[in-house]
């Protein structure tokens, strides 16, 4: 059978990786969706929600949050990008733009974590 | 097995038999898990997008909120906290499947089918709260 195109033994890390960054965003993941319903239902005001936001356990945990799900998302789309996306040629430039698509976004999350309240 | 010397004159068999092929409840609980997952990262822009005004001025936050309860707001929120239902609940049954829990064909079945029933529910709650 011929072999496929691409870098043996990395299949494990991705894998590992996947399931580190679930453990992490399971625990992560219901702080923000709690922010947007409190600030949804008019619960945090602007004021509640910067007190909550300018605390360093809030920009810890949002940089954790960024980093998880960046990772997590990466290795999601890109496993469904080897499944789904037949040429390699394709494919490599796909995931190649969806790194630095999500590289840049995460910094700019990061940065805004980090900007706010100052 | 192929004999020595022969030539093959078929082509390689196609695995899953596609012929035969028919849905499962965990392939269904499966592909659900990509497709929540594909919605939850074009959510992660608008999530963003909406932090940043939150964080702007008074204006900007009320302009995001405004957003948010907005026809098209609403339903981004709707499609987002049902992916996000099902996506964590189907992430912990995949986590413990991983772990070795529930990989009877029966459990594999039923824990799939109290996962899509919660998403379900999640679904009805947040239609329920938003409209």
């Amino acid at each position: 059978m011929k072999k496929d195109t691409g870098t043996a033994h990395n299949g494990l890390s991705d894998w590992y990786w996947q399931r580190l960054t679930a453990l992490l965003l399971l625990v992560i993941i219901p702080l923000p969706f709690l922010l947007l319903c409190g600030v949804y239902s008019g619960v945090l005001n602007q004021f509640a929600l910067l007190d909550l936001l300018d605390h360093f356990l809030s920009r810890l945990f949002h940089t954790l949050l960024i980093v998880a799900i960046v990772v997590h998302a990466y290795i999601g789309l890109k496993v469904i990008l080897e499944d789904y996306v037949r040429s390699p040629m394709l494919r490599v430039a796909l995931i190649g733009a969806m790194l630095v698509t999500m590289s840049a976004a995460g910094i700019w999350w990061l940065a805004l974590v980090w900007a706010w309240g100052g | 097995m192929q004999q020595k010397g022969s030539r093959r004159t078929h082509p390689m068999p196609l695995s899953p038999r596609l012929s035969v092929y028919r849905w499962h409840i965990p392939m269904i609980a499966s592909l659900a898990h990509r497709a929540s997952g594909m919605a939850l990262i074009l959510f992660v822009p608008f999530y963003l997008w909406a932090l940043h005004g939150m964080t702007g001025t008074p204006e900007d936050f009320d302009q995001a909120l405004n957003l948010l309860h907005s026809p098209v707001g609403r339903l981004v929120l709707w499609i987002a906290g049902t992916a996000l239902v099902y996506h964590f609940c189907n992430g912990i049954r995949f986590l413990a499947l991983d772990a070795g829990w529930g990989e009877s064909q029966q459990m594999m079945r039923l824990s799939a089918r109290v996962v899509l029933l919660v998403a379900l529910f999640a679904a009805l709650l947040f239609g329920w709260l938003l409209w």
